[in-house]
């Protein structure tokens, strides 16, 4: 899973930094499964936003076939 | 599952022994599948599934005298199979299927004297197998007393084109003027094979002497006999004699033991099981023609065929079934499964999907139990740590969350310092219907005042899950609660908890509340229209208490509508087994399928099998709406969600501490987070098993930390928080009477370094 994840709206402002997200480097683990992935993150203090379509789909499907190895 | 297991496993489950017909096939023909292909009408396949098996299929399907129709499981009803007739109808109706494969050459050479059907059929087979084959015979052409037979039973040119065949395998037919000891002792071949359903001359049959009866095999080295006289069947005898000269032959030639692991004849012996009653019998169709039955006769005559297989178990559970096989085969999964030392492990989620009900183990002729098989599984699974964390993890917090002080409790009645019964209501009972069990537990205090009550979960989702270890454990500090009470007998409204206690547990000496109930007086109730009873699946082996239920309703007054599958043979709801949180797909087609079994409204005394089998739409009573009619709930009334049942538990444990004038003391900070969610968002909540209570604990975090998202544009804002091994998404709007919910989501993967 190396790949670049963006949510259709990423008009998303991390509160208390006052900033924008903007798409940014993030490691994923799972079972000591590590993955590499651009994710929208706030640049200030690195807050990840795990939205919905992600999370439901592709790291749902990741998850499984990880608890299955 | 070690190679041992598996085939003590294997070996239970008798549904790939041969039909009857097939087991009585001296050829081992698959009897089965060419009839089903004829009432198919799929000729072509039936030819196939005889020239499988047959050796010169055009002469051996005209001229078998069918012996396995005397074992025919339809014989008594209607009249058996009419194989014979059957396979002739084929034959003549179709051509060959092509050419008939050969093995790649062998350098051993056989010899075969005589042409009759025995010595054709060792040509046949050892050609097949590569060995260059010289045929001897007499006459002009091959064949034996085949050349004698009328037309109408096998004509002179199918016989020659099927002897064509047979040359284009490297047989060469030799004719010779008499088949005598000269001729066969002069010969240099590597086997031979004397055929006596032919014309041998007195000195040859005089220097064979008797074989041995099960090899064929003659006293001198590489000399093989068969085709005596005065058997049963003359064409099929001799051709069943051919084939198992052929095996020795072949083995022989091989160097190898002609005897061992040698599968003998079954004569028509077979462990297989089919159910016949209930089959109504049809009676056998007979040819108008003498010659024989006509393509309309003939799918006529196969379609009474039973297409006879066990599948007792597979034909009453919905998982079984679901998955498109049967135990022996499922066997064979759950051992690759285990054996798997890299890769995917396809069968985890079938492993986890058994309600662990035990139907198929009463409905198996040889008591296959899955449930004990799965549960096996799990527990490997968990001892090697490779159990899916997700497969069982609500129903594990949901244990936890029932055991947790929030929810638990353990008291003598209230003025009492002792308590000679323990009322145990479980946690589903508690969760479901809190007002009506406060109420059965008043009950119980009318006829004995010494009866304290035990809020808890009897743990048997840990049991389920084959966390035999954490099992042990929980049940261990349960009897430590016990023993602290003064060891009084549990009384249980619950079947599973009541199986859980009776199986591990036997000192906590428990009964069900409704043996108890049976005991004393019951005020009739109003007259209702007659109910269908399902019994839970964890009552199968608790004839008391299902009696005891039967009792308790003749008193109430309620007639219950019959319903096929109950009492020892009762079908699970769905829940057992943990089925609905590995499989919930599967679980609510298995709900569907019970409730389908009958128009009448249901009936249960478990609480889960009530929600369960009412997630379905079907209008479903729990025994103590009948009980106490002035609590009841309406049949229709839709299940409790998964947030309501942690609720209502917090509740029952406030109501029954309110009456020692107790408090459950200090609250959850986040209890009061007011949350308001639409009926869509309520279902999305359920069905991705996100509790009301876990969006609250988020919202609380947030709202002490600041960290959230808000949108740019509109009043959207999303919290997450990292709740055990799970973390939770909230997306909400922040309105005058609490939060509005617009969307949760969940996730198992974990941010690297990302502290939420
Ligand atoms: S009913 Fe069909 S499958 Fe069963 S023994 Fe007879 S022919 Fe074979
Ligand atoms: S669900 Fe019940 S009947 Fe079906 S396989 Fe499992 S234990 Fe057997
Ligand atoms: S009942 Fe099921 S497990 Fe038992 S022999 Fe038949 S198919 Fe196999
Ligand atoms: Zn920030």
């Amino acid at each position: 899973m190396s790949l670049v994840f963006m949510p259709e709206d990423m008009d998303w402002v991390c509160e208390p930094c006052g900033e924008r997200l903007t798409p940014g480097k993030v490691e994923l683990n799972y079972l000591g499964n590590v993955f590499h992935v651009e994710l929208p993150v706030c640049p200030k203090c690195g807050f990840v936003y795990l939205y919905e379509d992600l999370a439901m789909g592709r790291v749902l499907e990741v998850e499984q076939l990880l608890e299955d190895k | 599952m070690d190679q041992k297991e598996l085939r003590e496993w294997e070996a239970r489950c008798i549904q790939e022994e041969p039909p009857a017909c097939r087991a009585g096939c001296p050829l081992n023909v698959d009897a089965r599948a060419f009839v089903l292909a004829m009432a198919d009408n799929d000729f072509d396949a039936a030819r196939g599934v005889l020239e499988k098996s047959m050796p010169l299929a055009a002469v051996t399907a005209r001229l078998c005298e069918a012996p396995c129709e005397v074992f025919c499981v339809r014989a008594n009803l209607g009249g058996a199979i009419a194989v014979g007739g059957l396979e002739r109808l084929c034959i003549r109706e179709t051509r060959p299927k092509g050419k008939i494969l050969r093995l790649p050459a062998r350098p051993k050479k056989v010899a075969v004297f005589g042409s009759g059907p025995s010595s054709l059929t060792v040509a046949f087979d050892l050609a097949k197998k590569g060995y260059p084959i010289s045929v001897y015979h007499l006459g002009v052409k091959p064949g034996g007393w085949l050349r004698e037979l009328p037309d109408s039973f096998l004509p002179q040119s199918i016989l020659d084109e099927e002897l064509e065949r047979l040359g284009t395998l490297h047989v060469t037919f030799v004719s010779v003027p008499a088949l005598d000891a000269t001729l066969v002792q002069a010969h240099e071949a590597d086997a031979v094979y004397v055929g006596q359903d032919d014309t041998l001359a007195p000195d040859l049959a005089a220097l064979l002497g008797p074989p041995d009866p099960d090899t064929l095999a003659l006293e001198r080295s590489g000399w093989f006999t068969g085709g005596m006289e005065g058997r049963e069947h003359r064409f099929i005898s001799a051709v069943s004699h051919g084939r198992e000269a052929a095996v020795s032959m072949d083995r022989f030639l091989q160097n190898a033991s002609l005897t061992s692991s040698r599968v003998p004849l079954r004569s028509g012996r077979t462990a297989l099981f089919t159910r016949t009653d209930g089959v109504e019998p049809v009676k056998r169709i007979i040819p108008a023609d003498p010659v024989g039955y006509n393509r309309e006769e003939g799918r006529s005559e196969a379609s009474r065929c039973l297409d006879c297989q066990c599948l007792e178990c597979v034909r009453h559970c919905a998982y079984l079934a679901e998955h498109g096989a049967y135990p022996k085969s499922y066997a064979r999964r759950v051992f690759n499964n285990s054996a798997i030392v890299q890769g995917i492990r396809q069968a985890n989620t079938f492993i986890n999907s058994c309600s662990l009900c035990g139907q198929c183990e009463v409905l198996c002729p040889n008591d296959f139990s899955m449930a004990d098989m799965c549960l096996d599984a799990r527990r490997e699974m968990v001892s090697l740590k490779r159990m899916p964390p997700s497969a069982h993890w609500f129903a594990l917090e949901e244990m936890r969350s029932a055991k947790d002080g929030q929810a638990a409790l353990i008291r003598h009645a209230p003025g009492t310092n002792e308590s000679v019964a323990l009322f145990f209501p479980g946690c589903q009972l508690s969760g479901i219907r809190p007002d009506q069990t406060l109420k059965l537990y008043e009950r119980l205090l009318e006829l004995e005042p010494r009866t304290g009550i035990w809020l808890d979960c009897c743990a048997a989702p840990a049991h389920w899950a084959g966390r035999a270890e954490e099992f042990a454990g929980l049940l261990a500090g349960m009897e430590k609660l016990w023993a602290g009470m003064g060891r009084p007998k549990l009384v249980t409204a619950c079947s599973t908890c009541l199986k859980v206690f009776s199986e591990h547990r036997p000192d906590f000496g428990a009964v069900s509340v409704w043996t108890l109930l049976a005991g004393e007086a019951v005020a009739p109730g109003a007259a209702r229209p007659a109910l269908a009873l399902s019994d839970p699946c964890t009552s199968r082996h608790d004839s008391a208490t299902r009696d005891a239920v039967r009792c308790l309703l003749d008193k109430l007054g309620q007639p219950l509508s019959p319903l096929a599958m109950s009492g020892e043979l009762t079908e699970c709801c769905g829940f057992g087994g943990l089925m609905d949180n590995a499989n919930p797909a599967l679980a609510r087609k298995v709900a569907e399928a019970r409730v389908a079994q009958s128009d009448a409204d249901f009936l249960t005394y478990c609480a889960m099998c009530r929600d369960q089998l009412a997630k379905t739409g079907k209008p479903v009573l729990h025994i103590l709406d009948l009980l106490f009619p002035e609590l009841a709930r309406p049949a229709s009334e839709p299940p409790a969600g998964i947030s309501l049942r942690r609720v209502n538990r917090r509740q029952l444990k406030d109501a029954v501490l309110g009456r020692h004038g107790l408090d459950r003391g200090a609250r959850q900070p986040w209890e009061d987070v007011r949350l308001a969610i639409s009926a869509p968002v309520a279902a999305l909540l359920e069905e991705r098993r996100i509790l009301e209570d876990d969006v609250r604990q988020v919202l609380y975090a947030a709202s002490r930390s600041g960290r959230v998202l808000r949108h740019g544009t509109d009043s959207r804002v999303v919290a997450a928080a990292r709740l055990g091994e799970v973390t939770f998404w909230v997306e909400y709007r922040e309105g005058e009477g609490g939060f509005e919910i617009l969307k949760a989501w969940s996730h198992r993967m974990r941010i690297s370094g990302g502290d939420l």
